[in-house]
């Protein structure tokens, strides 16, 4: 063995322990599996069937359908169809019998990693009726019954008993809490008002938050997933910055400085608010010391200052400034200092959105005449088209694990939200009612 | 607790007040338009300390990690699912809008303007003429100027675009002799358009200065 062999191993060895020693001590939230790579390797998972537990039979149909869907937009599982490979996943039974002995050998020889099934039922009980569903899971790794869940709840809360199920999985297998239990606030058409909504993330459950009968636009999460922060015109005159409690729907004015006041952003601690105001003549930006009431003006410029995105450590923003002519990206450091120039393609960049894993910017760029989304490095060395074709792409947000977009876009006529992965592939539309539904921010993982 | 964010509430109802009535004499002052921030620039770029025109703030950072999700078990224990809501439910007819006490006045014009620009043409000025004419001999009215855009671009982007236009117009009518004081400006971007098809035909008519007016004390 040649030395420079040693070393490797020995490095390897070293960064392999550092590595295990980070998982251990940082717990889920920090373990960093870059699953937007194009060679990621997918875990290949079958979902053999949500059985009946003593109820309507649509019931489990229905989770296995939620749960699926789930797995396959987690982008860390590759959904394989057991049928296909010809296992006959009515054999698994409750999993411990020879008949899903059977099946799991089956699977394994397959190059299934993982199996999971489960029941569901459905109890009238005195006051409402009672879902009970369990799940449960194989390895083919270390072939054996890892482990499963048990839910209970109302029938509202089916699709949610999914999701939770989905997002044990994905914590199971990566560290991280998954996707499937986010929310995606945005603003819908009401007449000529609009009105702020918060829907799951695949589209269903939508709910309105405000009704005040005129607009409100632009939302954005706080870290803790408990406020919105937004645009709203108060008195019609004057564009405030507004927060609504989503639990209680309580709503207050937070900032009032006079002019425009838009495009609030919560730092990733919660700490800071950035928004731009045109108080003091054109926009600028500005940063709130939320506990001292502290207000720094950020950006000093004849042009229009705009749309501040936190990097996710909270030392950087990156925002859009016309004072080369047209809309621009620029970084600076949240406090002002350090600003540079970001992009240079085209003469339109705007509504920048930094990823949560730090790599990536998205926002809207101006090709052909059409505003499609784009994303850029924050070293402003690799850039990427997302979408194409006709229509207007607006606000991008990012999921909470990096790995998609959500975003409104005019390219069926009407605007609607729209999802897609990190790396251009899979739109799923996400809103079929209304009349114009735009500006969609993802949730926080909770 | 109810009774404090009600009180919080007009505390902020106050201030929204007090904030806007001299923010009517400060337009006055300023002329500059968009070149306003020199005044900005002249206050040193911050302005440090707390002040009005700012509401509380909850505590918003992230309290526990995790998520919720306890593992899978070999023997798992029943986990009862929440209403699977955390949202209060919203009353649409409890907050009907305000109606605006601007109403559009047939003797004021639209002013125009072209793609991406909040220059005011030479055509378009004719219309803010024929605007200033009607607003001098109707002097106890006051005016908003709406600053609209089209559909193509950001909203975010297109709301900053749309307060340019307004200035834009409401400028060259102080230059015609339009008190400052009697003037508003107000940037709806995209989110009003007069028209909604996706054409060139449509757009034009969304990018606009639009005058509504109000009989003033």
């Amino acid at each position: 063995m040649t030395q420079g062999k040693l070393i490797s191993v020995w490095l390897g060895g070293v960064l392999l322990i550092a590595g295990l020693v980070g998982i251990l001590e940082s717990g889920a939230a920090d373990v960093f599996l870059e699953a937007t790579r194009p060679d990621f390797q997918k875990i290949s998972l079958g979902v053999a069937g949500i059985q009946n537990g003593g109820g309507p039979d649509w019931l489990g149909g229905r989770i296995e359908e939620v749960l699926k869907k789930d797995v396959k937009r987690s982008l860390v599982f590759d959904l394989v169809d057991l049928p296909s490979l010809g296992i006959k996943t009515s054999d698994i039974g409750n999993g411990k019998g020879t008949g899903s002995k059977a099946v799991f050998k089956q699977a394994a020889e397959k190059g299934v990693s993982v199996l999971v099934w489960g029941k569901a039922g459905l109890k009238e009980a005195e006051k409402d009726a009672d879902v009970n569903m369990e799940g449960f899971v194989y390895d083919s790794g270390s072939d054996e019954v890892v482990g499963g869940k048990r839910y209970a709840g109302s029938p509202s809360v089916v699709r949610l008993m999914a999701h939770r199920f989905a997002d044990e999985l994905v914590f199971r297998y990566t560290g991280e809490p998954g996707i499937a239990r986010t929310k995606i606030a945005y603003v819908a058409e009401q007449g000529k008002a609009r009105e702020l909504f918060v829907m799951d993330y695949d589209g269903h459950d939508a709910r309105q938050l405000t009704a005040d009968g005129f607009l409100n636009l632009m939302p954005q999460w706080s870290p803790d997933r408990r406020f919105l922060v937004f645009t709203a015109y108060r008195n019609r005159n004057t564009q405030d910055i507004d927060m609504i409690e989503l639990a209680t729907g309580k709503r207050w004015t937070l900032i009032s400085l006079g002019g425009l006041n838009i495009t609030p952003a919560l730092s990733p601690d919660g700490n800071f608010l950035a928004f731009a105001s045109s108080h003091e003549g054109n926009s600028e930006l500005y940063r709130l010391d939320t506990r001292t009431k502290a207000l720094q003006r950020l950006t000093v410029n004849p042009s229009g200052d705009l749309s501040p995105s936190w990097s996710p450590n909270g030392r950087e923003l990156v925002f859009v400034s016309d004072r080369g002519g047209g809309p621009q990206l620029f970084l600076m450091g949240s406090d002002g200092s350090n600003v540079r120039r970001l992009t240079f393609d085209g003469d339109y960049n705007a509504a920048p959105v930094w990823s949560p894993r730090g790599n990536w910017i998205a926002y809207v760029c101006r090709t052909q005449k059409e505003y499609k989304l784009c994303v850029i490095s924050p070293d402003g060395q690799k850039r990427m088209q997302l979408t194409t074709g006709p229509g207007v792409d607006d606000s991008p947000s990012w999921s909470p694990d990096g790995r998609h977009l959500v975003f409104s876009s005019t390219a069926d006529g009407k605007s609607h939200i729209y999802m897609i992965d990190a790396d251009g592939k899979d739109i799923e539309r996400l809103t079929f009612e209304g009349t114009h539904n735009s500006a969609p921010s993802w949730s926080p993982a909770s | 607790m109810n009774k404090t964010l009600y009180t919080c509430g007009l505390v902020l109802v106050m201030g929204v007040a007090l904030i806007s009535m001299p923010g009517c004499s400060k337009k006055s002052v300023q002329s500059g338009g968009d070149s306003q921030s020199a005044q900005g620039m002249a206050k040193g770029g911050s302005s440090d300390g707390s002040r009005s025109g700012v509401g509380s703030f909850p505590d918003t950072g992230v309290q526990s990690g995790g998520g919720g999700l306890r593992g899978l078990d070999k023997n798992p224990s029943e986990e009862r699912v929440g209403s699977g809501t955390m949202l209060a439910k919203v009353d649409p007819s409890s907050s009907a809008g305000r109606q605006d006490e601007f109403r559009a006045e047939a003797g004021l014009l639209d002013v125009f303007f072209a793609y991406d620009s909040w220059t005011i043409s030479e055509e378009e000025r004719q219309s803010l003429n024929r605007n200033a004419e009607w607003i001098k001999s109707n002097p106890s009215t006051l005016v908003k100027v709406e600053g609209h855009c089209d559909e193509r671009g950001t909203s975010a982007y297109n709301l900053v675009l749309g307060e340019k236009r307004a200035k834009a117009a409401r400028n060259y009518l102080v230059e015609l002799g339009v008190g400052a004081q009697r003037l508003s400006v107000v940037s709806y971007g995209k989110e009003r358009p007069s028209c909604n098809e996706h054409a060139e035909s449509c757009y034009q008519q969304n990018r606009r200065a639009h005058l509504v007016v109000k009989t003033g004390k």
